[in-house]
């Protein structure tokens, strides 16, 4: 879909080479993207150790079966994420006691680790990314940025963001929606 | 299609991408689909919001994976070659979606020309097998072996697994096995000692599975079936259903 930037052209001959048992290529990629990974598993599920398990099982599968990645449909990063996401979902619905019993201790857990990846992060160039997307966050109204933060960082499914927002299934409905189409159309054609 | 067919789509891809829709929704994201055939705008939609969704990721400070944690995987991976799945169609269903990437059925191969190898493995199974206790092992032919799984105390159904010993690759088939919930999955698992290792995950289809997998089975010496969760968990957290000793 539209043109594939620089970052995204290494990301494809990355898996090209993963695809011919490159174990170097599989090295870029996950020093690449596993502090993202990490952050966002760390997000969701709230522990370290289990977010640490998340990135190793959805990078095994990478490595593994690197033919799970189709062009056709987005990016390498998006495809990474997506399967680290999935997975930390599934974990949550399942095991929810894990996110709260952790909840206190995670915001300093987090910082701390940050600054050990903030360095390789700023090589890739992708504070920019997460400027651009920040900002994009920032400009949904509340009530469409709070449910869809619910949902991708929460883990929540859409009845359950009705639930405990107190908020009709439908509403919910319509601001992922409305919120989503704001996000495409702030983000299309914008990248670091 | 008319505005109104895709807009009904748009709303069910856009939380798909966050992996919010709940089962009833994922349903109707299928029916929906499947009622729009080869759809180039539902494919744009899927992309484009799943484009959103993994951004979203980045908006969060990074945080450092274990210095050594690329090649602790690599070295868990070795023995353990990339399994190949068959080029993707033109556009899959959610279902489809859900198993590539990493949803219930990942790393199980329901092969095309499966229901072949398993016509031959289960006429061989069917003259040369031997009941020895609660578990039937067999050799379909000098290289095969054929080995029956046993129904634990809450299992019930039947299931079979044929392999060649020392060599990667399992053909699975089975037949009355209750559906596991909704949105679990049977996940087979590879004992070695205490570490068991996932085989993939399938669900049967009115109580029959027929499914392969790449994993070599022979280093295990039990095989086990879990009803796991969605998401095919990398550990058990069901009890066995059913269990086939590659001892016996």
């Amino acid at each position: 879909m539209g043109t594939v930037d620089v970052s995204e052209a290494h990301d494809r001959e990355l898996v090209q080479r993963l695809r011919r048992g490159d174990e170097d290529a599989f090295r870029g990629l996950f020093g690449r993207y596993a502090p993202a990974a990490k952050a966002l598993a760390l997000r969701v599920v709230r522990q370290s150790h289990l977010a640490e398990e998340i990135v190793q099982e959805a990078f095994m599968a990478v490595w593994r079966n690197p033919d799970g990645y189709d062009s056709e449909r987005g990016s390498v990063r998006s495809w990474l994420m997506g399967m680290v996401h999935h997975r930390a979902v599934d974990l949550v619905r399942r095991e929810e006691a894990y996110r709260r019993r952790a909840e206190d201790s995670i915001p300093e857990a987090m910082q701390e680790q940050a600054d050990h990846a903030q360095d390789v992060v700023e090589m890739l160039g992708l504070p920019e990314e997460r400027r651009i997307v920040r900002a994009a966050l920032d400009e949904l109204p509340d009530e469409q940025r709070d449910v869809l933060l619910l949902m991708y960082f929460g883990g929540l499914s859409q009845s359950q963001v009705a639930e405990r927002s107190g908020i009709p299934l439908g509403t919910v409905k319509s601001r992922t929606l409305l919120g989503m189409r704001r996000m495409r159309a702030a983000l299309e054609g914008v990248r670091p | 299609m008319s505005l109104r067919d895709h807009q009904a789509i748009e709303e069910l891809l856009a939380a798909d991408a966050l992996d919010a829709l709940d089962p009833q929704d994922r349903a109707r994201l299928e029916r929906e689909l499947a009622g729009h055939g080869d759809c180039e705008e539902c494919r744009r939609l899927e992309v484009e919001f799943r484009d959103i969704a993994g951004r979203l990721a980045f908006t969060l400070e990074p945080v450092a994976a274990h210095p050594t944690a690329a090649d602790r995987i690599l070295e868990r991976a070795r023995g353990l070659p990339p399994v190949p799945l068959p080029p993707p169609a033109a556009h899959e269903r959610p279902d489809e979606l859900a198993r590539r990437r990493g949803g219930p059925g990942r790393r199980v191969s329901t092969l095309v020309g499966v229901a072949a190898a398993i016509a031959l493995l289960v006429g061989a199974f069917a003259v040369v097998a031997n009941r020895t206790g609660g578990t039937t092992v067999a050799s379909a032919s000098p290289e095969q072996t054929v080995v029956r799984f046993t129904p634990t105390g809450s299992g019930e159904g039947e299931l079979a697994m044929a392999y060649t010993p020392g060599q990667p690759g399992a053909v699975f088939w089975g037949s009355g096995l209750p559906d596991p919930g909704e949105g679990k999955a049977y996940e087979i698992w590879m004992i070695t000692g205490d570490h068991p290792v996932s085989g993939g995950c399938v669900r049967p289809v009115d109580g029959s599975v027929a499914f392969s997998v790449d994993a070599n089975v022979s280093s295990a010496d039990t095989m086990a079936v879990t009803a796991e969760p969605g998401g095919c968990p990398a550990a058990p957290t069901g009890v066995p259903v059913l269990t086939a000793p590659l001892t016996a």
